[in-house]
């Protein structure tokens, strides 16, 4: 009974910062991550939980967990939580594209953060179908995605050269790299065409960052945010220009290759031109999200 | 069997109990299932979806104890029961809840569960000793085996479901990164719509959803070929009527009582705990084969 009535503090606390619904099913998980800890650790109290939900954390730092798909990813601050949005193109593209055993493809993820685009994919697709890499400019990012990889059974042997990895099952390697540096792809041991390139960068233009909700701009790395990060304006597209300037030059994709990259609520026609006109990616459809907003442009030759 | 000889006598009467034991055996066993078909449901596992109705918090302490009850049963009887969804009060009740359970024959001895159940006894708020009446409504759905698919095609076309996100997220995507897994389907032909936002996962919700709108229109079909058949609506526990009073549970007086069949039991708490509820659901399966027994012999 005692305890009931702690709850019901911590659940009138929560309720006035996220309100009554959000606050008994987000006080719930809280709970049930508790006892799914207890075995191993308690790392800390509902109390303490709530106390780090209340001063506008993440419910997904304070769980160290994400749902993505089938996957269960961890979540660790700085490194981007991997958005419902991203989850949702992410199963559309895994039967967009269909790789099998006998027609395995290669695959590039720029901007990988935690890796949950390619992890996802390497889990939908049948066995030694895809051939996975991820590259990233945080090195919190790599790690986390190391830590997902491994997770999920998707790592590649160290002590085998890639080209040598076992062909039975899919494999995803992130990297360590700065993909606007014009060098990165040789730095990087990458050996272009990819069959597949997809990216969600930060795309949220300067003006919309100091009124993103504090548990973004505040916990989120804001490199993983800022669309333009040498400028103080812009439109956030910086990255999209970039990505195209590397399927332009360096034969990033191949010819019969998909390029698949999120954007931001608005931007989807100028991602869209950018891709035709600078990456030379004549075909393009645009997909909606759940919400019914243009998030995903999908380019082809 | 007039035979002067005591030893004919003694093996014509031996003859006899033979006959007697053998024509009892065919009443009571042979009869009945030549006359009426094994249950094409036994393979089933059921969904059992419960609702509290008039009785406000007493109403939903009373479903976390009717839902105990259920698992209970559940264990006893070796079916696994699953709680897929549930919403709790801020005072230890349940608004409403779904429970899986699986195992054989689940749904065809749970099947006369549904309807409502109602409560009587002095809720442990109520300073004036008044007792209050209460209840809960239950829903006993078929549950089709999980194939691992969402579509099942005997049952509906992935092309007639709408899946929907239910909150607004403004921008979305890198703007927001607040959990938002709630879904809702809904199927266009026949307008059912099921909501899930348990889980912290869209795809689990989405799973879960999924699973109990197979149930409901499985549910349909079993009900449409029911009342296809045309002598059932003469059948007292067949007849599905799922808003009327089944059972009551009488604190004060420490009863259960059936109204269907009639069965009252003294002890309250033995058939909370899952025991006393198999005497129910035996005299229902009974009342039950009972009525089909009697359709058929009216209908030879
Ligand atoms: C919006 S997050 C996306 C993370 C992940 N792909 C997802 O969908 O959840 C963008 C990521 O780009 C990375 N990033 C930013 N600038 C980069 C650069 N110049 N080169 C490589 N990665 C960069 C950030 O560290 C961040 O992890």
């Amino acid at each position: 009974m005692r305890s009931h009535y702690a709850h019901l503090g911590l659940l009138s606390q929560l309720s006035s910062a996220l309100g009554h619904e959000s606050a008994r099913l987000e006080l719930r998980w809280m709970m049930q991550a508790l006892r799914e800890a207890s075995n191993r650790q308690r790392g800390s109290s509902l109390a303490e939980m709530v106390a780090r939900r209340m001063s506008g954390e993440p419910l997904q730092y304070i769980l160290g967990s994400q749902p993505f798909g089938p996957l269960n990813l961890l979540a660790r601050s700085p490194v981007l939580i991997p958005r419902p949005e991203t989850e949702h193109w992410t199963m559309r593209l895994s039967e967009y594209v269909t790789p099998s055993a006998s027609r395995p493809i290669s695959l590039l993820d720029l901007c990988t953060g935690s890796g949950c685009i390619p992890l996802l994919l390497c889990h939908l697709w049948p066995s030694g179908s895809v051939r996975a890499f991820g590259v990233d400019i945080a090195s919190e990012a790599i790690q986390l995605a190391s830590e997902n990889t491994a997770i999920c059974g998707f790592h590649t042997p160290s002590d085998n050269p890639p080209s040598q990895s076992p062909s039975f099952r899919n494999t995803f390697r992130p990297i360590l790299s700065d993909i606007r540096d014009p060098t990165f792809l040789r730095k990087s041991g990458l050996y272009p065409p990819f069959h597949v390139v997809t990216s969600n960068p930060p795309y949220i233009p300067r003006r919309e960052y100091d009124s993103l909700p504090p548990s973004v701009r505040d916990f989120e790395d804001r490199r993983a945010l800022l669309g333009d990060p040498d400028s103080e304006q812009g439109d956030g597209l910086t990255f999209y220009r970039d990505i195209a300037r590397l399927v332009a030059n360096e034969k990033l994709l191949a010819d019969d290759g998909v390029l698949a990259v999120e954007v931001g609520k608005g931007q989807a026609k100028d991602v869209e031109r950018i891709l035709q006109d600078q990456a030379k990616l004549p075909k393009t459809t645009i997909w909606r999200d759940p919400w019914l907003i243009e998030r995903v442009v999908v380019a082809t030759r | 069997m007039q035979d002067p000889d005591p030893t004919m006598q003694s093996l014509a009467r031996e003859e006899q109990d033979d006959l007697l034991t053998k024509l009892t055996g065919l009443a009571e066993k042979t009869f009945p299932s030549l006359l009426v078909p094994p249950s094409p449901t036994a393979h089933l596992s059921a969904m059992l979806e419960l609702k509290a109705g008039v009785g406000g918090s007493e109403s939903s302490l009373f479903l976390t104890e009717i839902m105990r009850m259920y698992t209970r049963l559940a264990q006893m009887m070796g079916w696994q029961a699953v709680v897929v969804t549930n919403s709790t009060t801020d005072h230890g009740g349940t608004k409403d809840a779904v429970v899986e359970i699986k195992g054989e024959k689940v749904y065809d001895m749970l099947r006369w569960e549904s309807g409502v159940h109602r409560v009587q006894r002095v809720p442990a708020t109520e300073v004036n000793g008044r007792v209050h009446t209460s209840t809960v409504a239950v829903l006993v759905l078929p549950l089709v085996e999980d194939k691992g698919s969402e579509v099942d095609e005997d049952l509906f076309k992935m092309d007639e479901v709408r899946i929907e996100v239910m909150r607004a997220r403004g921008a979305g995507g890198q703007h927001v990164n607040k959990t938002e897994s709630a879904v809702r389907l809904t199927h266009i032909p026949t307008g059912i719509t099921v909501s899930m936002q348990d889980e912290r996962s869209q795809h689990q919700n989405r799973r879960r959803a999924f699973l109990v709108l197979r149930a409901r229109l499985m549910d349909r079909k079993l009900t449409e070929e029911v009342t296809n058949r045309r002598d059932v609506r003469r059948s007292l526990v067949s007849s599905v009527d799922r808003s009327e009073k089944i059972r009551t549970y009488n604190f004060p007086q420490d009863r259960v009582t059936d109204h269907r069949i009639g069965l009252s039991l003294r002890n309250v708490a033995s058939v909370m705990d899952g025991g006393g509820l198999q005497d129910f659901l035996d005299g229902l399966a009974k009342k039950h084969q009972d009525d089909l027994l009697e359709e058929a012999f009216n209908t030879l």
